[in-house]
């Protein structure tokens, strides 16, 4: 309701606020009309001598973990380039934080391409789809 | 005219009593307990401002600033206890003891109206400035607390009951949110069934098999899950028949006990084999509440109550 008019109008803004008051801004379709492959984010750590290491983003609990996986999702359908960008950027400056000592993240995004039922049963198990990859050199100076 | 008039007032407002508002009450209490609970590890590396913890609360709160200035956020109750000279750490502390307070609260039903707006607030709050971690659950629970702080309480089962004993409860009015609960959950589920009958992924059960092996739901082994295939198409348009029948099978009385076991069974197993406890809590909490009272009668219920039915000529002058 009211998306034709201007974002700032009093009308739309009431109506955004409403809806976000009562719990009903977003709809109630969870897993459809199909359920997409999973998201996954992998950290390639880069040290000064030259080691790299891989790691995950990490959550203290299995509730944390749920909302982590519905953030790498928003991430999957932003459409906005430069907000991806940003979220995983946030992201990889979390991670850098339990590395100081890391002079670049390579931050890689992807789905994990789910099995089918018969794919499994041949044999195939999940495999890591890159959808996009993000480097950030770590400055002193940060 | 005048019949249709009646006839959809006494549909809105039928006389009800609070036995649906004090399963909601406490539902609700248990609901922010194990919320709070659930995110004591990570509540300030997920609600952290900018380079602080996972992924900065001020991303959010600019984008639902956008959408409108009134949504309640974080930040708002930051500006507020750094007046009071407290820092940001301790103020989302002070939140989280807040909200599990107002959880106890609203469980014994102490104070009931103002825990149940300050609950609201509060996980509202918490909700939007953690806007990009939030799912399905979030929602929900802000639809249950919404629609408990403005129902008329406290109910009979409270502690506020007890210790004030109010005079009188507005039969017409808890009748109306209690339809508003029921309307809103039929329309929930009609909606979320008709989009998962139109993805063929729910007829063949492949939809089934991949919410199973998906991280972070991935509970159970694909090697034990795959001897139950033959099962997965059955299950898949199961849900999809539950969730879209839900507004034409739990309205009757013949069907509603039925169907009212198949929605909590299919949310008991979405908690167990997809380990998602609160969603699973939270639906069965508003399922419960909406539509448990008046299958089971109870001992002290009077004996021409009709917990679902409007009365004949309840509202007429």
């Amino acid at each position: 309701m009211g998306e034709q008019l201007p974002v700032s109008h009093p009308v739309r803004q009431f109506i955004a606020g409403y809806e976000h008051l009562a719990g009903i801004e977003s709809s109630y379709g969870y897993f459809s009309p199909n359920v997409t492959d999973s998201c996954r984010l992998v950290f390639e750590i880069h040290y000064s001598d030259g080691r790299i290491e891989y790691d995950l983003p990490s959550v203290g609990s299995h509730a944390a973990g749920l909302r982590f996986s519905s953030l790498l999702d928003k991430i999957r359908l932003t459409t906005d380039a430069e907000l991806s960008e940003l979220m995983i950027k946030m992201l990889t400056y979390a991670k850098w934080q339990e590395h100081p000592e890391a002079v670049k993240i390579r931050a890689i995004f992807g789905e994990m391409v789910l099995p089918s039922v018969d794919s499994f049963e041949r044999g195939g198990h999940e495999r890591f789809e890159v959808r996009q990859t993000y480097e950030f050199v770590i400055k002193e100076t940060q | 005219m005048r019949r249709w008039r009646q006839q959809i007032l006494e549909f809105f407002f039928p006389a009800e009593t609070d036995r649906w508002l004090s399963i909601l009450r406490v539902g609700l209490g248990v609901q922010i307990i194990l919320y709070c609970l659930s995110l004591w590890n990570d509540w300030i590396y997920l609600l952290a401002p900018t380079g602080q913890g996972l992924i900065s609360r001020n991303l959010a709160e600019s984008v639902l600033g956008v959408e409108s200035i009134v949504i309640p956020r974080i930040s708002w109750l930051v500006a507020a206890g750094q007046c009071l000279g407290l820092q940001n750490e301790a103020i989302l502390w002070v939140v989280w003891g807040l909200l599990l307070l107002g959880g106890i609260l609203l469980c014994i039903g102490l104070f009931s109206r103002w825990a149940a707006i300050g609950t609201w607030f509060l996980h509202l709050c918490a909700v939007k400035s953690g806007d990009l971690l939030v799912y399905g659950v979030d929602n929900f629970v802000t639809i249950g607390l919404f629609y408990l702080m403005l129902s008329p309480l406290p109910d009979k089962a409270s502690l506020d009951w007890k210790i004030y004993k109010p005079l009188a409860q507005n039969s017409e009015l808890l009748g109306f949110f209690r339809r508003v609960l029921q309307l809103h959950l039929s329309i929930a589920y009609f909606f979320g069934g008709l989009s998962k009958c139109l993805g063929g992924g729910w007829w063949d059960g492949s939809s089934i098999w991949r919410a199973l092996i998906r991280p972070p739901f991935d509970v159970l082994s694909p090697e034990l899950l795959v001897k139950w295939k033959y099962l997965f198409p059955a299950i898949g348009i199961g849900v999809w028949v539950i969730e879209l029948g839900y507004p034409f099978f739990i309205w009757s009385k013949r069907t509603r006990l039925i169907w009212l076991t198949c929605v909590l069974l299919m949310h008991v197993g979405i908690g167990l084999f997809m380990s998602m406890y609160l969603f699973a809590s939270i639906m069965i909490i508003l399922n419960l509440a909406a539509f448990g009272p008046g299958l089971i009668r109870w001992q002290s219920d009077p004996p021409s109550g009709s917990e679902m039915l409007p009365r004949k000529g309840a509202l007429s002058a």
